[in-house]
């Protein structure tokens, strides 16, 4: 399956230190998960609507996200690498001569 | 080849031929694209006389051979065409696609100086100013611009500098207000979409998606365009786009992103990798970016690609050092796990659960392994250690995880379903306290009161579920089916009047029609009416005739009352005849009784001879499947090949009712006919062309269990030695065991005699059980030398167990993947 953190857009973890925390983390969890249905609801796209859910299922709970890291046995994919990558990008203006050579020259 | 090879035998040079000829070969190589050819045959003609006709016949060929040119990306060859066309042909340069071909080939200063052409015409330099105005923003500097001074390229220019460099400074303001300068006819005018996509992108996708959408397809600014449309795209699905742009485009989609200088290559090689690389390929990039890549991400990605890319183990323990023990055997439980080896599977997961038992900080991780083996289908390596590895492997988890509500409750389950009651009533002892009002575990509970014959506290905990869950339809029922359990306890012990009580008490929980009948018939059982009417009333209430019997007759094995006197009370004729409506609605109920087959096999006891007589009525195809599968369910083999043998003969070959036919030999499948396995195998075929599935796997089953009927084990003396010289009974035994008591009785009434069977069966009461166990008691004495010898003309076939798990050492599997 997809990563489930990519596809909820919530950053991997898996060592919640207290019980608090895992709470915390499972409400974050939560709302990704609601913000996600939101945004793709099943009467507009179910394919992904069942994709966020087993998400969600995967790791709703302490128990859920250690079950999933020791029984998950897909293997990661460029994006998965690439969306460990791009969590720390800062994206940027380009500047005018960036721009300026898009648009004009041969291509 | 050569060229002159290549030249059609016969064909005259155009100097040879006269004009007629001359028109029509120029014609026809024209149609068929021959332009080389054709423009020599009009320049010929041309040469001779210049007429119009030609002279565009001559332009045409020009056309269709840069047209080609320009297809195979050969535009400066394309461009040189076109201007012969203009000059051997007079005209227009600008005609079709030249001004896109000149743009495209990178001579902007020809389209520059074209745009100085005042004889222009007006549409022409419209589009050749569009066509320019991407140049035109990118005109260095320092190179003066020779166009008109009206041009608009040169008046709506600065406007247009100025939004750039607005946007570069993230002043939509200032953006929009010099965008606002530039008006609509303007050739910059699709930069007012471009750069409202930019400002949008990183504040709202959406309305960056729609502001894109509008830029017409034949803009000028074809580059960024796609690039926003790339950066615009949801997640990471950019990346498949940054290996088709060029390396401008590229840089400007990386900048959008934010990527780091030191990542763009990195980033660029994995956008070649493409989106499923194979794992080895996938592997050896980690490796080669290591370096490059964030402190441990390289070693975390390789850990997980090792199960797919095993032969790499080498190279990640040179680059990143030996796995962690409990690492190495969980990637190598994995792997074995993805190929279908089981046994080692469970043996690496064993192993990794035991060490991380013993680390406090790894309980949970511990227990979530031994709770996933309960799960893990092992019946494939031992079906009889299955269950009770199951719930060891509960055991253990819960151990390490109480707080886990729904292990606990596999556990009871399991516990409940394996006859272990004591072991389950402590289970549930120290569930309970942790999830007191888990209606779950509660109705687990009544289950396992139920299952240890305490109706009264199943009753209890049931109300407990109620109040926890008062809508529950199912527990309401089970409340009900509990008192009725314990007053027919209480009716067995003849202590009506308590039965009485349970039954009042089940009524109300009761809804269900059938039920209610189920109380009125209990209800008449505890009356005292000479007459029997409720007796009566309660049959005809649970659909009278055979299933009314059925009903009567299965409770009279609940509350231990002899069937037959039973019947009689309740005005079953067993001597008439039933109708085929009667049959299949007795199926039906038979069907939809959950009783086991023994119970069914006794309720049908006394209905036998009045069915087998009922054979004979008029039945449809449907009514008869219905009925067989009834008889299948209950094990009613005889009655089964009777109904089966009916259906055959008016639709033969049928091959739902060969499958039935052949069922009814199920538990002595080797004393089936030749001629029916024949069939069986045909109405396999049949099945399977006509796309029957069901029927299909079911033949499929019994041609299995026939083959293990059939043969013995290859290595037998592993399993059991039926013929054990030391014990003579053992023979016996596995007869009783595979065969059932019937094909005991026929081998004994064989050897012993009819008459001696007889009396012998007589005196044991007609108890059969009791029978068997005297017959081979009395043929173990025979055969230990007395005189009879009545071992059996053919060991009975046995089912080979199946072989105890081994669990081989992991290490000897894995040796070439993770080799301890």
């Amino acid at each position: 399956m997809t990563d489930p953190y990519r596809l909820l857009g919530v950053p991997a973890r898996l060592h919640e230190t207290t019980a608090q925390d895992a709470a915390d983390y499972d409400e974050v969890i939560r709302q990704a998960y609601l913000a996600a249905i939101r945004a793709c609801p099943p009467e507009r796209d179910r394919q992904r609507f069942e994709q966020v859910r087993a998400a969600y299922e995967a790791i709703a709970n302490a128990r859920a996200r250690l079950g999933h890291d020791l029984f998950d046995a897909a293997a990661p994919t460029p994006e998965d690498l690439l969306a460990a990558l791009q969590a720390d990008f800062q994206p940027q203006l380009p500047s005018a001569q960036r721009l300026r050579r898009v648009l004009g020259g041969k291509a | 080849m050569s060229r002159k090879a290549k030249d059609k035998p016969g064909k005259s040079p155009p100097q040879a031929l006269d004009i007629p000829a001359l028109v029509a070969r120029a014609e026809a190589d024209l149609a068929l694209a021959h332009y080389k050819e054709a423009t020599e045959l009009y320049k010929e003609l041309i040469k001779r006389e210049r007429r119009p006709l030609w002279v565009d016949g001559l332009a045409a060929c020009y056309a269709g051979r840069a047209h080609a040119l320009a297809d195979k990306g050969m535009l400066k060859e394309a461009l040189t065409l076109w201007r012969n066309r203009q000059q051997l042909c007079g005209k227009p340069l600008f005609e079709g696609p030249y001004l896109a071909w000149l743009i495209q080939a990178g001579e902007q200063g020809e389209a520059v100086r074209m745009l100085a052409d005042l004889s222009l015409p007006g549409t022409v330099r419209a589009e050749l100013e569009t066509r320019l105005a991407g140049i035109l923003l990118d005109w260095p500097d320092d190179t003066p611009l020779a166009l008109p001074a009206e041009s608009p390229l040169l008046s709506h220019r600065a406007a247009a500098l100025g939004a750039l460099r607005a946007s570069q400074l993230g002043d939509w303001v200032g953006m929009n207000e010099s965008l606002a300068a530039i008006p609509f006819r303007s050739p910059y005018r699709d930069l007012k979409p471009l750069l409202k996509t930019l400002a949008l992108l990183a504040t709202d996708r959406s309305a960056a998606a729609d502001a894109i959408a509008r830029l017409p397809s034949n803009s000028p600014f074809p580059r960024l365009a796609v690039v926003l449309q790339a950066a615009i795209l949801p997640d990471t699905r950019w990346l498949g786009k940054l290996s088709e742009l060029d390396a401008d485009s590229r840089q400007l989609l990386l900048d959008l992103k934010g990527c780091p200088d030191a990542l763009r290559p990195l980033l660029l090689d994995l956008a070649r990798l493409g989106e499923k690389p194979h794992p080895e390929t996938w592997f050896d990039y980690l490796l080669r970016h290591r370096r490059q890549l964030p402190a441990g991400l390289a070693e975390s990605f390789c850990q997980r690609l090792l199960p797919h890319a095993e032969s790499r183990l080498q190279a990640y323990t040179d680059a990143f050092g030996r796995l962690p023990q409990v690492r190495h055997m969980h990637l190598a439980a994995l792997t074995v796990e993805m190929r279908g080896k089981r046994a080692p599977a469970l043996s690496f997961w064993e192993r990794m659960a035991e060490s991380l038992s013993n680390d406090p900080t790894q309980k949970l991780r511990a227990a979530l392994i031994w709770r996933r083996l309960s799960g893990i289908d092992i019946a494939a390596l031992s079906d009889e250690d299955h269950l009770a590895d199951s719930i060891d492997y509960l055991q253990r988890s819960v151990e390490l995880d109480p707080d886990q509500r729904e292990t606990q409750l596999r556990l009871i389950s399991a516990l409940r379903g394996q006859g272990e009651l004591q072991q389950a009533r402590g289970a549930l002892e120290r569930a309970l306290p942790r999830f007191p009002k888990d209606a779950g575990l509660l109705l687990e509970a009544v289950q396992v009161a139920l299952a240890g014959k305490a109706f009264k506290k199943a009753a209890g905990l049931a109300k407990q579920v109620l109040e926890l869950d008062p809508i529950n339809p199912s527990v309401r029922q089970l409340i009900g089916h509990a008192l009725f359990s314990h007053a027919r306890k209480l009716i067995k012990a003849d202590n009506f009047e308590s039965a009485r009580k349970e039954l009042s008490a089940a009524a109300e929980w009761l809804r269900a029609a059938e039920d209610i009948s189920t109380l009125n018939l209990l209800r008449a059982l505890t009356s005292d009416d000479p007459a029997d009417v409720g007796i009566r009333d309660a049959v005809a209430a649970l659909g009278g005739g055979l299933a009314g019997a059925f009903h009567l007759a299965l409770e009279a094995g609940r509350v231990g009352r002899n069937v037959n006197a039973l019947l009689l009370r309740g005005g079953v004729n067993l001597k008439a005849a039933a109708d085929a409506g009667a049959v299949v609605a007795l199926a039906r109920v038979v069907e939809a009784t959950r009783e086991p087959e023994k119970a069914l096999r006794a309720a049908l006891l006394p209905l036998r001879p009045l069915l087998k007589r009922a054979v004979a009525g008029r039945y449809a195809e449907a009514d008869l499947s219905v009925i067989c599968e009834a008889w299948l369910r209950a094990k009613e083999n005889e009655l089964l090949r009777h109904y089966a043998q009916v259906a055959l003969k008016h639709w033969p070959q049928r091959p739902i009712f060969v499958y039935f036919k052949a069922a009814s030999y199920a538990g002595n499948l080797y004393q089936m006919p030749m001629q029916l396995q024949d069939q069986l195998e045909r109405a396999a075929e049949e099945s399977h062309a006509s796309n029957d599935r069901h029927t299909y796997q079911r033949i499929q089953s019994l041609f299995a269990a026939l083959d293990a009927d059939l043969s013995w084990p290859e290595d037998g003396a592993d399993f059991i030695d039926p013929l054990d010289p030391g014990d003579p009974g053992a023979a016996f035994e596995m007869l009783l065991r595979m065969g059932g008591e019937e094909t005991l009785f026929k081998m004994a009434r064989q050897a012993m005699g009819n008459a001696a069977f007889d009396l012998l069966r007589k005196q044991m009461g007609g108890n059969d059980k009791n029978f068997a166990r005297a017959l081979i008691e009395l043929m173990k004495d025979e055969m230990r030398g007395i005189g009879m010898p009545p071992q059996p003309a053919k060991p009975q076939p046995v089912k080979p167990p199946l072989a105890p798990a081994p669990r081989k050492p992991a290490s000897d599997i894995q040796r070439d993947l993770f080799d301890d």
